[in-house]
């Protein structure tokens, strides 16, 4: 074994010309790859093999820095500073290429054994859900919004006068047939449960001067015995406008786009004539059957339409109850079960469904 | 209304089939809901609506028809064999109560053969859902049906000294119905009476006494006009809805009287025989003549927004008798801006009075899908509700907790309400419910939330995470008041047990994490203090409370509950999970998140690292971690950055009475790195405080 020539001066080795010089760099590198060429590629000795060369303390490459670069004279030093930094290049360069090299091979080979099985589940955390009617809600709102209309809510707890008398339904009126009321006990103003949310209607136009353009959001109430489509409470959202100019070309306008908005760019709107004591002219709005487009079936009752909600022109006897000029302004209204309009949407057929709150339902609509 | 396509056939020359005739009413505003076929031909299921009592009778339906098709009415005139006695003189009419009854006539029939009705007529009557009883009683129905106006026809015979007295009931009078049911009737009550006793109640039934049977021979026809209102508030009180009453309430036309008495004595003649005497008795006292109203152009333009041809609008009115007269100076120049056509009011529509009432006529008929659609100009900004930003948040952060929203209905059951309520809150009462368990509107929202758990744990769903945002609700002083809450309920597994981690029960820290996740919402400055609550397990409980806007001291206004299921009402309601549950006022909650959104501001990252000390406390029973906090914090170290609870045991080397609580305390400067003498001050200032305030050791380790 020869000693290493690392550990004396170069001009102890002799070497005092540029050509010696070379020529012991170049011993050197032969001796590198000579190493690597042995111990390079084997993954227990390459680390070592990487310290003799490289290691801080004692690496060949800092030794070399001791001993042949900083005590090199004068007229050596250019030739010495080039000849290192080659020899560093390479070594460095060469032992990072073996060592990439046996990273991938370590890698390809622990795959084989560690590889995972992607059909197993991951952890998932379970986040909540968003209650189906009021992702409807957030949606019915976001649609009016799109289109100028503004969002106010009402009590639940009513007075006769807002529910029925200001919208033109006084008592003994049969439109009150359809509107079976739970009244409060006790309280001073012969409360009830208000039967839809058009008492809103008459709160926001007391309380602005027109133009008016509002939603109203929020929960009804009829005394109806529950079956699959009837419960004692479901969801309505009410709309208004009033205006100087607004025309049932408006109205129309507004129901098409929000049919439209709703069930899909091919949904059509069918205005068919009806009756509300505070509208005039009324109708009721059908929108082309979502299930088989029109041509008829057992949803529709092959008739080709499914109604959708209630509407029409503000009647002008409401615009008496707020002070408004009939004769000035104009509007329309309209009010529509959210519930049914889910319902529809999802083909869900039993409406207490919505709110018994089965997790297992709520999943489903997440 | 089950509507005959060949009785309307009869009125009207339409030729139309009936699918085709189906969307044409329908869109006329008589929506057709489906067609059958019977015996006697195809039948429609017309929906009337409440405004138009003369669409109950096929020769209405067959006006509006004929104004869909522009065909001409067929005429209706019932031919008569009149005898020579006169009606006048076997019968006398007498209205009391005009206000009740506005038109009363009788005719009279002598030697009828009361019998079963031809097939025609049975088949008929079927076809559009009523049974067939005897000819008589038969072509009463069928005359209703017809003309849609109620009739009904007395055995003269068993009225006492044979006259009519229209009047109310008298107090306590009583009178057995059609229907074999005894009623007591009230003095706002329009009876029909013979001289002695009621023997009908005017408009709705006919009394049992005075019924048509096969034996009866001569008859006395009823056709008269009652007031609605009347005729609703007696069928409402005792509860009996007639195809009369449905008719009356609405409002009859008073003019049909008499036509549709005469069709019944023209069919009576024809299918019972018999003599019709002379004429008819008809007490009259409140005829009406239809008001004249107006149609113009420009309120026409104004209401619809685009404008419907003169030759159309004057069809329509006239093919639906309104007989309209241009009055207008313009006559001539057609389509004139300036056009108004007086119209009359005819005596079956007594719901048109108004312009816009012909406006709306013209629209139906001319089509609603004629008119062009267009978007309402915009001339405010919309607006959200004044919170939604603040609820959208607290929603979504919920959610992603794994919440699931819920939404109920408030209407609860009371015992279940009262175990949650407040002492003192007067609860909203239904005093008219369909059930028990929903008698009440709900105080709390956690009666609601202890109902969803217990139908999720009684279908085997038993790790939940629910919240609803909703409302209760209370009188005050007998007003109404409605407050919105946000209601939390959680029971079962936090974390369910997987292939990589295991289970874990949920727990009240799990609740009071949560609570505090939202609470970093509202600004993170929230404050849990101890309270009781009846139906919440006492050791496991506590209220939250927000500092107080209104005052500038630290007092904090407390805006919800929460905490563990009182075990015996766990029990009570059978439920053997541990139940944790939170109720929150969102009022002040969306506040003060709203406002926490506002002020919050950008703190510059830190440019030095921080350094955490533990410290092993030793403390006494009932000293709380916020103790050990605030006596830290009294220090004033301006390098304090975070305090929190480490580890926390009782036993072992620990004597009774005492606890340990590993506090780590991190510190951390905006101006260099700690050093460790700094750090060394700091401990000891810190372990001397406690020391000092709580008499804390630090535990041998």
């Amino acid at each position: 074994m020869t000693t290493d020539p690392t550990s004396e001066t170069l001009a102890e080795l002799g070497a005092t010309s540029p050509e010696a010089v070379r020529e012991k760099f170049a011993v050197l590198q032969a001796r590198f790859d000579a190493d690597i060429a042995r111990r390079g590629s084997d993954a227990d000795e390459q680390p070592a093999l990487a310290a003799e060369w490289t290691g801080r303390k004692a690496g060949a490459l800092t030794r070399i820095a001791e001993h042949w670069l900083r005590p090199a004279p004068a007229e050596l030093k250019r030739v010495v500073g080039q000849e290192f930094q080659k020899l560093k290049a390479h070594v460095e360069s060469v032992l990072e290429q073996k060592r990439a090299e046996l990273d991938a091979r370590a890698e390809a080979a622990s795959a084989a054994l560690d590889r995972i099985d992607l059909s197993l589940p991951g952890v998932e955390r379970r986040v909540g859900t968003r209650h189906l009617v009021r992702q409807t809600f957030d949606e019915l709102i976001g649609i009016f919004l799109s289109i100028g209309f503004s969002v106010v809510e009402g009590p639940e707890i009513e007075t006769p006068y807002y529910n029925f008398e200001a919208l033109g339904i006084p008592e003994h009126h049969p439109a009150r047939d359809n509107m079976d009321t739970f009244y409060i006990d006790g309280s001073r103003g012969n409360h009830l449960l208000r039967t839809h949310t058009s008492p809103m209607q008459i709160r926001t136009m007391e309380k602005q001067p027109p133009p008016v353009r509002i939603v109203v959001p929020g929960k009804v109430y009829r005394r109806d015995n529950p079956d699959a489509t009837h419960g004692y409470m479901f969801h309505q959202i009410e709309g208004l406008a009033v205006d100087t100019d607004i025309t049932f070309c408006d109205f129309k306008g507004t129901v098409e786009y929000f049919v439209r908005e709703f069930l899909g760019p091919k949904a059509r709107t069918r205005l068919r004539p009806s009756y509300f004591p505070f509208t005039e002219p009324s109708a009721e709005v059908d929108a082309s059957c979502h299930v088989c487009g029109g041509s008829g079936c057992r949803i529709c009752k092959f008739s080709g339409w499914i109604e959708l909600f209630g509407a029409g022109m503000v009647n002008p006897a409401v615009y008496g109850f707020v002070n408004y000029d009939a004769e000035k302004l104009s509007g329309f209204a309209f009010g529509m079960g959210v519930d049914r309009l889910a319902m529809m949407k999802h083909g869900i057929t039993e409406l207490p469904l919505l709110f018994g709150n089965d997790v297992r339902f709520l999943r489903q609509f997440p | 209304m089950r509507i005959l396509y060949n009785w309307l056939e009869e009125f009207v020359d339409f030729q139309a089939p009936p699918a085709e005739l189906r969307t044409r009413l329908s869109l006329a505003g008589i929506a057709i809901d489906s067609i059958e076929d019977s015996t006697a031909g195809p039948v429609l299921d017309a929906e009337v609506t409440a405004n138009r009592p003369d669409c109950l009778g096929h020769y209405g339906l067959a006006r509006e028809v004929a104004a869909i098709y522009r065909r001409p009415m067929k005429p209706l005139q019932p031919k008569l064999l009149e005898s020579a006695d006169k009606a006048a003189d076997a019968t006398r009419v007498e209205i009391e109560s005009p206000d009740l009854c506005g038109r009363y006539t009788a005719r009279v029939l002598i030697g009828v053969r009361v019998q079963p009705s031809p097939d025609w007529l049975r088949q008929r009557l079927e076809a559009i859902g009523q049974n067939s009883i005897n000819n008589v009683v038969d072509i009463s129905n069928y005359v209703m049906f017809e003309l849609g106006h109620p009739l009904h026809a007395f055995d003269l015979d068993r009225l006492a000294e044979k006259r009519i007295v229209v009047r109310r009931a008298r107090p306590g009078e009583r009178m057995r119905t059609l229907d074999g049911v005894e009623r007591t009737l009230g003095p706002d009550m329009c009876v029909i009476a013979d001289a002695s006793r009621a023997v009908a109640i005017g408009g709705v039934l006919g009394g049992a006494e005075s019924e048509i049977g096969f034996a009866s021979r001569n008859l006395l026809i009823e056709s008269a006009w009652f007031d609605p209102i009347s005729v609703r508030r007696t069928s409402k009180a005792l509860g009996l809805r007639t195809e009369a009453s449905y008719r009356f309430e609405r409002g009859a036309d008073p003019e049909m009287a008499e036509l549709a008495s005469r069709r019944a004595a023209e069919l009576i003649q024809q299918l019972a025989g018999g003599q019709l005497l002379a004429g008819v008795v008809d007490v009259y006292p409140r005829r009406e003549v239809g008001p004249a109203i107006e149609l113009s152009r420009k309120e026409l333009l104004r209401v619809i927004g685009d404008d419907i041809p003169d030759r159309e609008i004057e069809e329509i009115l006239s093919a639906l008798g309104f007989h309209p007269v241009r009055k207008d100076t313009h006559r001539g120049s057609a389509g004139s801006i300036l056009a108004v056509w007086e119209c009359r009011q005819p005596s079956w529509r007594r719901d048109v009075t108004r312009g816009i009432d012909l406006i709306e006529e013209v629209a139906r008929h001319y089509g609603y899908e004629k008119f062009p659609s267009r978007l309402p100009a915009a001339r405010q900004p919309a607006k959200r509700l004044p919170h939604t930003g603040a609820l959208d948040l607290l929603g979504q952060r919920l959610i992603a907790l794994g919440y699931q929203e819920i939404v109920t209905i408030p209407l609860v059951d009371r015992r279940r309400d009262e175990i949650f309520r407040s002492p003192g809150a007067v609860p909203a009462v239904i005093g008219n419910p369909l059930a028990e368990d929903a008698s009440v509107m709900r105080s709390s929202g956690v009666v609601s939330m202890v109902a969803a758990l217990e139908w999720n744990l009684n279908h085997g769903q038993r790790n939940l995470r629910l919240f609803e945002m909703g409302k209760t609700y209370e009188l005050r002083k007998g007003e109404p008041l409605e407050t919105p809450v946000l209601t939390l309920g959680a029971t079962g597994l936090a974390r369910e047990k997987s292939l990589y981690e295991t289970s874990r029960q949920f727990g009240f820290a799990d609740l009071k994490g949560d609570l505090d996740g939202i609470g970093r919402l509202a600004g993170g400055r929230w404050r849990w203090g101890a309270m009781t609550k009846s139906w919440l397990n006492p050791a496991r409980a506590g209220e939250i409370g927000i500092p107080d806007p209104s005052t500038a001291s630290s007092s904090c206004r407390p805006i919800g509950v929460a905490g563990e299921l009182a075990r015996k009402i766990a029990d009570q309601l059978k439920l053997r999970q541990e139940i944790f549950l939170a109720e929150l006022r969102l009022e002040p909650l969306l506040e003060a998140v709203r406002e926490a959104g506002v002020l919050r501001k950008f703190e510059p990252l830190p440019r030095f690292p921080a350094v955490e000390r533990d410290f092993s406390l030793v403390l006494a029973d009932g000293v709380t971690f916020t103790q050990v906090v605030d006596a830290v914090c009294a220090l004033g170290i301006p390098e304090l950055r975070s305090i929190e609870a480490a580890d926390l045991f009782r036993g072992g080397q620990i004597p009774s009475g005492k606890f340990s609580l590993m506090i780590r305390v991190a510190f951390q400067s905006a101006e260099a790195t700690l050093t460790d003498r700094q750090i060394a001050e700091y401990s000891s200032q810190i372990l001397g405080a406690l020391e000092r305030e709580l008499g804390a050791t630090l535990r041998a380790s």
